[in-house]
């Protein structure tokens, strides 16, 4: 089992704990994005994320929000628009940290090296070509992987482990990276309802650390329970921003339909 | 439609036997009379092939030895060599331009096949086994970068996306993402190479680049066939000793990963 707080959605003097709220740690301006010319993936998308929310993105298939996950990650690079990351916040070493939906773990190393991996951007190039780490980085890892529970596993090869502890092991390489912003892509869908539970409870008690998080998801359940805001995405566009308060669960299932 | 594709198929393998028939009887192989008097001939050969004569044994040895030397360098030179071209020959490493040179010298690396590679370096190094090692290095770059780089090319992209996403730069992503999820390609293919190394490297003395086939071209100018087929014998049991210590070797290194 995990160890973290109970459940619970931070409120609004919960999250005032960093004194950088009034300050949005990213904002996308008109961004738009299309693979070779298909049509638009993403059109004209504005976006500003706030530092220890759960933001998360509901869409059907195809309906841009891997996508727009991918640009904001700088993974993808945007054909118009622009992405502003606001310096400032407590951990901005590397502000953004990507977890794709497959959670791209090298499956023949293990749970440390993996989780090491996100250490890769502020570490040297030959000391970390050698394997060797610096001793700051190795304490990082060590106290990341002793709260997610995976310190005893550390030795253990990805594919020895199972989904759920994968899933942690993708959150705590992202959480080596020092960030501000994680980004998610379909992040518990392929988990039992049990261990999903369990890591977006962990989710929210990293949120509650000042951390945001931007996940997408198609499971309208999960959005009402674990979301501060929602973002509902159709044919490349934002068509809701507002609170998952704010919109019928019916009105959610039609527009995923 | 599904009329026409089955006949479509039929046509095609008609076509093929058809070309077979037309290009061996060119060949005068469909030729009754031909194949009576080859088999005599083969005959008479056989015979003179017995009995094999153990006493060229010591000679035979060294060689054999200098051939199996000849294959172990020459692959892991081609290795060492492999790897870095493989690395910018990757297009999710490097820009296409750059990687498709690298690919274009590549083939026409693997055109020249190993033995005229080794006379190349006859020509350069004199006769011996470093002329050998050298064609069998050369001609191992050339395969071995070739499957590496489709290795590292279908490495899972999320893997590679993910990885990069934490800031890292080209030789960490080849270092931490692409070399551990390709690395039983890599391997097996290594073994692969020296298996088939082994058999080229015999047939290198031929030009004079060392080797045991220097003597199996002697004996067989010279009519000696008692005493090739003592080489022929020695040089059968030591591939297939090292064909089945390699496989050995192989399934203990690589690790099984399971697909999810």
């Amino acid at each position: 089992m995990i160890n973290v707080n109970p459940l619970s959605i931070p409120n609004e003097t919960q999250r005032n704990h960093s004194g950088y709220e009034h300050l949005p740690l990213l904002r996308a301006s008109g961004l738009w994005f299309n693979y070779d010319h298909q049509g638009h993936a993403v059109e004209g998308v504005h976006l500003e994320i706030k530092p220890g929310w759960v933001t998360m993105i509901l869409g059907r298939s195809g309906s841009g929000k891997t996508t727009l996950l991918k640009l904001l990650g700088n993974i993808l690079k945007p054909v118009r628009g622009e992405i502003q990351i606001f310096k400032g916040m407590p951990n901005e070493k590397i502000p953004v940290a990507y977890i794709p939906q497959s959670l791209g773990l090298v499956r023949n190393m293990t749970t440390l090296d993996n989780t090491l991996m996100g250490a890769l951007g502020y570490t040297g190039t030959f000391r970390s070509l050698a394997g060797f780490f610096p001793k700051e980085v190795k304490g990082d890892a060590q106290r990341i992987l002793t709260d997610l529970g995976l310190w005893d596993k550390r030795q253990r090869k990805i594919f020895h482990l199972s989904g759920g502890e994968r899933q942690r092991v993708a959150i705590a390489r992202a959480l080596m990276r020092k960030p501000s912003l994680i980004l998610a892509d379909e992040f518990v869908s392929q988990l039992d309802p049990v261990t999903a539970l369990e890591v977006l409870t962990m989710v929210r008690t990293l949120a509650r650390g000042g951390i945001s998080l931007l996940i997408t998801t198609h499971d309208v359940g999960l959005v009402t329970k674990y979301a501060d805001r929602l973002i509902i995405m159709m044919e490349g566009r934002i068509i809701y921003d507002d609170a998952p308060t704010n919109i019928p669960p019916e009105e959610m299932l039609e527009l995923m339909r | 439609m599904k009329m026409r594709k089955l006949s479509f198929e039929v046509v095609g393998l008609g076509l093929v036997i058809v070309l077979n028939f037309v290009f061996l009887f060119e060949m005068n192989l469909l030729d009754c009379a031909q194949w009576l008097s080859a088999l005599k001939r083969m005959v008479i050969f056989a015979g003179d092939l017995f009995p094999p004569r153990w006493d060229i044994l010591p000679t035979v040895g060294p060689a054999l030895w200098e051939t199996i030397k000849i294959s172990f360098c020459g692959t892991s030179l081609g290795f060492v060599l492999s790897v870095p071209l493989a690395f910018g020959a990757t297009t999710v490493l490097f820009h296409r331009k750059i990687a498709y040179v690298i690919r274009f010298l590549l083939g026409g690396i693997r055109t020249i096949p190993s033995i005229l590679w080794g006379v190349l370096f006859v020509v350069a190094f004199g006769f011996g086994a470093s002329a050998g090692t050298l064609g069998i290095a050369f001609y191992t770059v050339g395969y071995l970068a070739k499957l590496y780089y489709e290795a590292f090319e279908a490495v899972d992209h999320e893997v590679v996306e993910a990885v990069r996403a934490t800031g890292c730069n080209r030789l960490q992503l080849f270092r931490f993402a692409i070399l551990p999820e390709s690395a039983n390609t890599i391997i097996s293919q290594i073994f692969f190479m020296f298996e088939y190394n082994i058999r080229s490297s015999t047939i290198m003395g031929f030009v004079g680049a060392g080797g045991i086939g220097y003597y199996l071209l002697g004996y067989l100018q010279m009519l000696q066939y008692q005493h090739l087929l003592t080489a022929l014998l020695a040089t059968l049991l030591v591939v297939m000793m090292i064909d089945y210590l390699s496989l050995k070797l192989r399934s203990w290194v690589v690790v099984a990963v399971p697909k999810s």
